[in-house]
């Protein structure tokens, strides 16, 4: 489609805007954490850094328990993310290709999850956790994030199931593979970018989670990096060096997988996700 | 090679009745054709006897065994799909091989099978190759390997031509028919095409709304309809039905008819059984193939309003004046021009007789 | 197709297992607790009965809270669907480095809540912070402005940090849906002579309607049950002008220790969601019959 050039000037300029609401601030906080203090609080702000030091990172590296936060985010995640996979697809391959009754009634009451307050569960899985023991677990961490991402998972997944043509599972079954044959062997390698998708979902969810590990992690070896980060947002109230620095390091893990298969993510969501 | 036998078939999609107590033998080693418009049932009537679909009422059996609730798989039916239906992300070899090692079949004999059926089609350059490198004929051969390859007793194709070009069709066309010949396998063939019907079938099943119309062979068909319906569906062009009035009885039988539109009047045809009553308003039918060009003992004469030439064959379309105009097919270039006055004899023995409901008498 | 019916029940039972323990049970016990008067969590309560929802239906606090998040909710979608839709529109288009805009859009929206709360509260600042400091360069402004610290500010400035965490989500469902639609129909608009807004008006807009109805019903789900937004940066404050019903709840119960309260909050805020997301969606499905 041809664009005017009138067009073609408004293009530019809401591209512009939004490329610069988007990157300023990570620009910011990226280039703000190897500045010098003085720099940082300067009355007039620099768009690129005069003064380059590490000494932020070394604080917070040596000061802090942030890497035992790292790991603890990353075993966290990873395996949320597996075992919401692991759930998911099943579920959504029953959902969107096998025939059972109460079908439609299930799915819609799936989805019917994110109509409550998340806080509303709080209180009572509280309690539970702390019966059965896994009050300060990671185990906790990931039953909860995998019960959290799985409606959603289920719902992006109904589209990627769709675009298989019928007919090619009708062959399969004509060539009398059983369903998990069908969905091992045919199924899922046909969508594997929506398996990517859903995925990195699942895995960014469970990374970015805050209250319910701020509520169910007690000590500080357990404990996520989004807790342990506002943690030191608490304890050193001005020093925002070091805050930057660890902003800058909270972030770096999710740009680089994103990096990674960001375009999996990105092509499932515009392929798949509307109803 | 095995005999299907329907019983009583019905099949609802909740309110509506898409297959309607369909009663029907074949008998091993045949090529049958389901033919009919869009929506007659003939596709979901070849997925009941694969069973992808389920049955509302009735039976299927396959060699005298109950089939009905059995699994597609253990039916002894291999099927073709209309859009190829390859597994993308396999090979070809392992397309064809995929239903054999779900049979259990160990690898070194499943590759054999394999290479055997790859052969017998021409594809054994191709067997690396994915489904997307391949064009719309190889595919149609791959998909059409791997039903041969499973050894089945049935072979049921689902309209597997659509999507093919008009030669590459006219050529695969040939290649079932030989491979029919070869393996004498029981087929069933799903087309709403009636040049492939009439060329690949022992016998043909005519279908509308969900019910046979006529199940016979194609000369049969041609030759000898049993309804209006299938007169008209049989033949290309579409037979002409022109309205007819019973003016009497010949001492042999045979009704005596004014056939206002063709001019004629007094046209002894016989009808099939001889002695039933008859209603005074009937409707003729006589395919455009059976005008012969020039006067003759019954000669039509009618005003040529457009004509199409192909060379071997023209057809003349007139226009009496009402819906449908009158077609004749003439053989070989003709001098006739639009606007002309066509002279044409026809023999009351090509004629057929129906009622108005489309009943033939 | 006997066979299908177990491996469903099998393919399904494992994540519905899953959801009714996490999600159902803790629904019902909230349910349970509301009719409570637990005080801390592991004490015991007697049963109340209704009491609990008699206090909280006359406690102007629980208005002020439901007030607040429906200004919130409201005031997010609108903010929202307007970036997103814009960007929806631009991403829809070809331009060099559309494919790299696309996938990374949605940065505001992968990295964590906290890493969003300290951007923000530091570029807002009004000591070191970058805002401030800027508007003041270019002139719009000649003293610091303090985001956080009036009511009305702090409710628009969280509004705004919200929706630029989630916009670039939306932005793609919405994009989407806009690839759905034909090319086809925009070229015979061209050749009917209509100009960019017409096709707007009366091709994208139509046919992208139903979509934006799900994005909107949605997206208010979501936006609703926000919490660490807020609370990390003004705790419900400045007095209690940024106190939507999830903060009400997180403070009454772990603040207040009266777990049976906030449970009651909670079930009434489940119940206002749960009449909107059933009102939402039932005029949205009238709307496509009528189309």
């Amino acid at each position: 489609m041809r664009r005017g050039v009138g067009w073609n000037i408004v293009l530019g300029g809401v591209v512009l805007f939004f490329v610069l609401i988007i990157t300023l601030p990570f620009w910011w906080v990226m280039s703000g954490s190897f500045k010098l203090p003085q720099e940082i609080i300067a009355r007039v702000p620099t768009m690129i850094p005069q003064s380059f030091t590490l000494q932020h990172y070394v604080k917070l590296l040596s000061s802090s328990d942030y890497p035992t936060y790292m790991i603890n985010s990353l075993v966290v995640a990873s395996v949320s993310t597996l075992i919401t996979l692991a759930l998911s697809v099943p579920a959504a391959y029953a959902f969107f290709r096998l025939r059972f009754p109460g079908r439609e009634a299930l799915y819609r009451m799936i989805l019917l999850a994110y109509a409550f307050p998340s806080i509303v569960v709080l209180i009572p899985l509280f309690g539970m956790f702390a019966k059965l023991g896994l009050v300060d677990t990671r185990t906790a961490l990931v039953v909860i994030n995998v019960s959290f991402a799985l409606p959603f998972a289920i719902w992006m997944l109904r589209s990627f199931f769709g675009s298989v043509p019928m007919e090619i599972e009708e062959a399969a079954v004509m060539d009398g593979a059983p369903p998990l044959v069908i969905l091992r062997r045919v199924m899922i390698p046909l969508i594997a970018p929506g398996i990517a998708s859903v995925g990195i979902f699942a895995f960014i969810m469970s990374w970015t989670e805050y209250v319910f590990a701020s509520v169910l992690i007690l000590s500080d070896a357990k404990r996520t990096v989004p807790v342990g980060f506002s943690g030191i947002i608490g304890q050193y109230q001005i020093d925002w060096g070091l805050l930057l620095a660890g902003a800058s390091l909270a972030t770096l893990p999710v740009i680089l997988l994103f990096a990674l298969i960001g375009r999996w993510f990105v092509s499932g969501l515009t392929e798949g996700a509307v109803k | 090679m095995a005999d299907i036998q329907l019983s009583a078939l019905q099949k609802t999609f909740g309110p509506v009745e898409v297959i309607r107590s369909i009663d029907l033998k074949i008998k091993s080693g045949e090529f049958i054709v389901f033919v009919g418009p869009s929506g007659c049932g003939k596709s979901t009537l070849l997925r009941m006897i694969a069973g992808l679909e389920n049955v509302t009422a009735g039976t299927v059996s396959i060699d005298g065994a109950d089939v009905t609730r059995a699994e597609p798989s253990k039916r002894g039916i291999a099927m073709v799909f209309q859009t190829y239906a390859l597994y993308p992300h396999m090979s070809v070899e392992e397309n064809m091989a995929f239903g054999l090692e779900m049979a259990g079949m160990p690898k070194q004999q499943r590759l054999e099978a394999v290479r055997k059926a790859a052969e017998t089609l021409q594809l054994v350059p191709y067997l690396d190759r994915k489904p997307k490198a391949l064009s719309g004929g190889q595919r149609q051969r791959v998909a059409i390997g791997r039903a041969i390859v499973r050894d089945p007793k049935i072979f049921l194709f689902d309209e597997p031509l659509s999507n093919l070009d008009a030669e590459l069709r006219v050529q695969m066309r040939l290649e079932i028919a030989k491979l029919h010949n070869e393996l004498g396998a029981t087929m069933i063939y799903v087309t709403h095409d009636q040049v492939e019907a009439m060329t690949l079938a022992t016998r043909i099943v005519v279908l509308r709304d969900g019910r046979i119309e006529q199940y016979g062979t194609p000369d049969e068909l041609y030759s000898d309809p049993d309804n209006m319906f299938v007169a008209g569906f049989i033949g290309s062009p579409k037979i002409n039905l022109v309205p007819a009035r019973v003016s009497g009885r010949s001492e042999q039988g045979a009704l005596l008819l004014d056939v206002p539109e063709l001019g004629l009047s007094g046209l002894a045809v016989m009808p099939r059984s001889p002695e039933a009553d008859v209603p005074q308003d009937l409707i003729l039918g006589i395919r455009p193939e059976h005008f012969h060009a020039g006067p003759g003992e019954h000669t039509v004469e009618l005003k040529c309003s457009i004509i199409e030439r192909l060379g071997g064959v023209s057809y003349v379309y007139t226009d009496p004046g009402r819906d449908n105009a009158v077609t004749m097919e003439l053989r070989g270039a003709t001098p006739v021009r639009a606007g002309d006055t066509v002279s044409a004899s026809i023999d009351p023995g090509d004629c057929f007789l129906f009622t108005q409901d489309g009943v033939r008498l | 197709m006997r066979q299908s019916r177990f491996y469903a029940f099998v393919f399904v039972a494992p994540a519905l297992l899953m959801l009714v323990a996490i999600l159902g049970w803790p629904l019902l016990s909230a349910v349970l607790l509301s009719l409570q008067d637990v005080r801390s969590v592991g004490s015991e309560g007697s049963w109340v009965g209704l009491a609990n929802y008699r206090k909280v239906l006359s406690n102007t606090a629980f208005w002020n809270a439901s007030w607040l998040s429906i200004v919130w909710v409201v005031a997010n979608a609108a903010v929202q669907t307007v970036l997103a839709l814009a960007a929806a529109l631009v991403l829809n288009q070809r331009f060099p480095g559309v494919r790299i805009a696309r996938t990374w859009i949605i940065l505001t929206w992968i990295v964590p809540t906290v890493v969003v709360v300290m951007i923000w509260r530091w570029l807002f600042s009004t000591s070191g912070g970058m805002i401030n400091p800027l508007l003041i360069q270019i002139g719009i402004i000649d003293r610091p402005i303090g985001f956080f610290s009036s009511t009305w500010s702090a409710m628009a400035t969280l509004v705004f940090i919200n929706s630029w965490r989630w916009f670039p989500f939306i932005a793609l469902m919405m994009l989407a849906g806009l690839t759905r639609i034909p090319s086809d129909l925009y070229e015979a608009a061209r050749i009917d002579g209509a100009g960019t807004i017409k096709r707007f008006t009366r091709i994208t807009w139509p046919l992208l309607a139903p979509t934006l109805g799900v994005l909107v019903i949605v997206g208010t789900l979501l936006s609703f049950n926000v919490f660490d937004i807020i609370w990390l940066l003004t705790s419900g404050g400045p007095a209690g002008g940024t106190r939507t019903l999830p903060i009400l709840i997180y403070e009454t119960a772990f603040k207040g220790y009266r777990l049976s309260e906030a449970a009651t909050v909670a079930v009434l805020a489940s119940v206002l969601l749960m009449a909107f997301a059933f009102f939402a969606t039932r005029s949205l499905a009238k709307q496509g019959d009528e189309r």
